[in-house]
């Protein structure tokens, strides 16, 4: 019984940081109407940030926040203003083949830069762990979890109480009409496209302690981020959050009785039974998704 | 230009076309041709659900549908890769029949989302099913001489094969553009209210789109697995290679019009091949950066491809001719 | 106030307005009446910087607004409620109303005009947390209002107001508009609603095919034989 609430713990543990990367997916998605298919390179960008900072200046992955969070925002903000902007007004699967451009470029940028070894931070906590009745839990990764669960409390306080996070959820509803009211609605754009950035590196700088990175690491965290976002409900965080959890278990439980090989099958298995049997996810619909595609 | 001066230039073409391997014995020259030859057939088949505007990122799959059950039937089975086209054709047809329940809800992103989970599935199967794939490492096509087991001394057959699927894959293309699925597919792309209201059943249609592309795919991939000899999945279901590079093609052609993909493979396929050998070595990744940036600088500056570039200057071209003709 | 001249004005192939002109004198209700399709919205999406146009220009209190983006168009003091209400549904009606503020004047007295909306529609003080989503239909035309007067517009523009609503309902929200215009904020009506709207208009405009066909004070059109017949079912 013990070896089920540990996997069920590592799981939950896991499925934090999943949901904080798919997050960020989710409000580029509200908000820019822009599936994104670099933003597992996002976090790849983040790790890389942590580990070079780690490396060369001996900064600690929790303090090498203080400079990945703010650059990556920037960055983000940088590629919305000068690569997605401009083909704002094309069909949602051009805007699309424009993120695939940007993964493909980014993955192997990483490749010349840093070469294909993984790199990994060595810190004097990274293997310690906490004994509680006869379970093992992680510290960095139950860190990893609590901060996770606090950036998205702030992120929802900050949606429904500041006058910014109104306008950005009137985005979601309804662009046109939040212009109307004056909302300069590209400025929010950018806003939105550096928050999403700045929670996937969340995401990966919190992993930094306890995995490696390596420049195709991306892939799969674009992959779970969808399944996540789809799975919890398109422009509902409330559902990204339960999603991400729910998908952090499967896949504790599934790296322990299924084939590691088709562990990840598994994801896309439910992804795409969720697009068949029910694409407004599970726990709600985004609004304005037909014109994504969802029907 | 008259119409059968168009139709001269066209025979010389294939003229030339027929004699290149008579000409050029060096094998990566041929290697080339050929690869071209089965990447217009490939980006003709992907197109022709892109007539119907839905974009496929997951043509890999079917791709390697095709190569692994004509091949397994083949080294498995002894059975001949021309009789294992009905096995590739009727597995593809299955696939496809699977990745249309996706489609008849989704549209647009979504439905490109799709395509790619199903090949991930398919691919993660083929790595973890050891006992038929051989798994990550992949198996060989044993080396057996002969028409009938596609194996060939000399490049020669595989260029004429090549072609003639290329050909092929590029006359159903147009004859779907303009048949009256064509029409309706083209009806379903721009949600054309009108024929759905007069019975036009746009799910039937995609459907039927979908299924044959996924079979042309297919049978490229049976045919592309006896020229490679190789069977891996990180090569048949790689995303870059069959599932992008048709998209891509497409794009960079002119998507959704008849001769667009043959352009864009013609022009995409040497200069791959080319970026992979020479800045490949030099510094691997190289040509994958120049991919990103083309794919990224086709949307933004050129979406309707080269195609679209070209157009234009024809018809400049004919008003050049016709004004010459009028001013002497 | 507002000055419409010559607007050419495409969607696609398709010609919506030909040679449209029309004036909003300040202080007025003016009104623009059409069957559907006319050209009635598209003038107002013209006006909101939302559609672009090819021939005329357009002045607002004697300066040009052509080119001008439809989230700047608010700050220069026109503000369009459109038509179906287009509320934020998720959002509470606080939430709508203060968002209607969001334009660089009126967004820090946006406290003060949130109490006069409230005084002008109580109803919205009561419903202020719930969502937009769950209000009746009058209560949504109500809120989609209060949300263009929070803009703190010279100019409000209201499409379609009665669109919907029970005649009964129809009715009170003409003669809140005859309030808001006592306020001294100009109004542009849009509509299809005859009746109340020639009872509440000082000046009345026809348009039919994107073409304004006649104009004049109300008294003199609701007295025109052609619009008796059409229009007024007389």
């Amino acid at each position: 019984m013990d070896f089920y609430i540990q996997v069920l713990i590592s799981g939950l543990l896991l499925g934090g940081i999943y949901a904080l990367i798919s997050i960020g997916l989710n409000l580029i998605f509200g908000v820019v109407r822009i599936l994104n298919f670099a933003h597992g390179e996002l976090v790849m960008l983040a790790m890389y940030g942590t580990f070079w900072l780690y490396k060369l200046y001996d900064l600690d992955p929790y303090l090498s926040l203080v400079v990945v969070l703010p650059a990556m925002f920037l960055f983000g903000v940088v590629l919305q203003r000068f690569i997605l902007q401009p083909v704002l007004t094309t069909s949602g699967v051009m805007k699309m083949f424009t993120t695939v451009g940007i993964s493909i470029l980014m993955q192997n940028l990483a490749l010349i830069l840093w070469k294909g070894d993984f790199r990994a931070v060595q810190t004097f906590y990274s293997m310690s762990t906490i004994k509680f009745s006869g379970l093992i839990i992680s510290i960095p990764r139950l860190v990893a979890f609590g901060a996770a669960l606090l950036s998205i409390i702030l992120l929802y306080l900050f949606l429904k109480y500041t006058y910014v996070g109104k306008a950005l959820r009137a985005i979601v509803e309804d662009h046109a009409t939040a212009r109307l009211m004056g909302i300069t609605v590209e400025r929010h754009y950018l806003l939105a496209f550096g928050l999403g950035a700045l929670f996937s590196a969340l995401g990966g700088t919190l992993m930094m302690p306890f995995s490696s990175v390596y420049p195709t690491i991306g892939g799969p965290f674009t992959a779970l981020a969808f399944v996540i976002v789809v799975l919890g409900g398109l422009g509902s965080m409330g559902g990204t959050f339960l999603a991400g959890l729910f998908i952090g278990v499967i896949e504790a439980f599934a790296g322990t009785f299924v084939s590691p090989g088709l562990k990840e099958a598994i994801y896309f298995v439910i992804f795409l039974l969720v697009l068949m049997v029910r694409p407004q996810g599970l726990f709600g619909m985004g609004r304005g998704t037909e014109e994504i595609g969802l029907k | 230009m008259k119409k059968y001066t168009l139709w001269i230039a066209g025979g010389l073409g294939a003229l030339l076309l027929l004699l290149v391997p008579l000409y050029f014995k060096s094998t990566f020259v041929l290697h080339i041709y050929t690869l071209t030859f089965f990447y217009i057939g490939l980006t003709a088949a992907w197109n022709i659900m892109a007539y119907g505007g839905n974009l496929s990122l997951g043509h890999a799959s079917f791709f390697a549908i095709g190569a692994y059950v004509g091949a397994l039937l083949y080294v498995k089975l002894g059975i001949s890769p021309w009789i294992g086209l009905t096995g590739a054709v009727a597995a593809s047809f299955v696939g496809g029949m699977i990745l249309s329940m996706p489609l008849i809800r989704l549209r647009g992103p979504f439905f490109t989302l799709a395509t790619i989970a199903f090949t991930e599935v398919l691919r993660l199967i083929a790595i973890d099913w050891r006992d038929l794939t051989h798994g990550s490492a992949g198996l060989n096509i044993p080396f057996d001489l002969g028409w009938l087991n596609l194996t060939f001394k000399s490049g020669a057959p595989f260029y004429y094969i090549a072609l003639a699927l290329a050909v092929g894959s590029v006359w159903l293309s147009r004859w779907v553009r303009y048949s009256a699925l064509g029409y309706h597919l083209r009806a379903a792309a721009s949600d054309d209210q009108a024929a759905e209201a007069l019975g036009v059943d746009f799910n039937l249609v995609q459907i039927t789109a979908l299924l044959i592309s996924a079979t042309l795919t297919a049978v490229l991939g049976l045919f592309y697995a006896f020229y490679s000899y190789v069977l891996e999945p990180a090569t048949l279901f790689s995303f870059e290679l069959f599932s992008l590079q048709p998209a891509l093609n497409a794009i960079i052609g002119g998507m959704g019009t008849v001769w667009g993909p043959v352009i864009g493979a013609v022009f995409m396929t040497p200069l791959g091949e080319f970026l992979r050998f020479y800045l490949g070595t030099i510094q691997q990744g190289l040509n994958y950066v120049v991919y990103g940036i083309i794919l990224i600088m086709t949307v933004r500056f050129f979406p309707g491809g080269i195609l679209s570039l070209l157009t234009p200057l024809g018809v400049r071209f004919k008003r050049w001719i016709g004004d010459t003709g009028d001013n002497q | 106030m507002l000055n419409l001249k010559g607007i050419d004005c495409f969607y696609g192939d398709f010609q919506v307005l030909r040679d449209l002109s029309l004036k909003v004198e300040a202080g007025q209700i003016v009104a623009l009446l059409g069957p559907n399709a006319a050209g009635k919205s598209s003038t107002l999406a013209a006006i909101s910087g939302a559609l672009p146009y090819t021939k005329g220009e357009i002045n607002f209190c004697e300066k040009p607004i052509k080119g001008i983006k439809p989230e700047k168009v608010v700050d220069l003091g026109i503000a369009l409620v459109p038509e179906g209400r287009k509320l934020f549904q998720t959002l509470t009606v606080r939430e709508n109303l203060e968002l209607g503020a969001y334009s660089r004047h009126a967004r820090e007295k946006r406290g003060k005009t949130l109490q006069q909306v409230y005084e002008l529609f109580p109803v919205l003080k009561d419903r202020s947390s719930q969502t937009a989503g769950s209000l009746s239909g009058g209560e949504q035309q109500m809120c989609a209002i209060g949300r263009g007067l929070m803009a703190q517009p010279r100019l409000l523009m209201i499409d379609e107001m009665s669109l919907g609503l029970s005649p009964i309902l129809a009715k009170q929200m003409f003669t809140m508009v005859q309030e808001i215009a006592a306020i001294g904020i100009t109004i542009f009506l849009v509509e299809q609603q005859v009746h109340h709207t020639m009872r509440v208009a000082d000046y009345t405009y026809i348009i039919e095919k994107g073409h304004i066909t006649m104009s004049g004070p109300t008294k003199e059109i609701a007295a025109n034989e052609h619009v008796k017949k059409t229009y007024l079912g007389m």
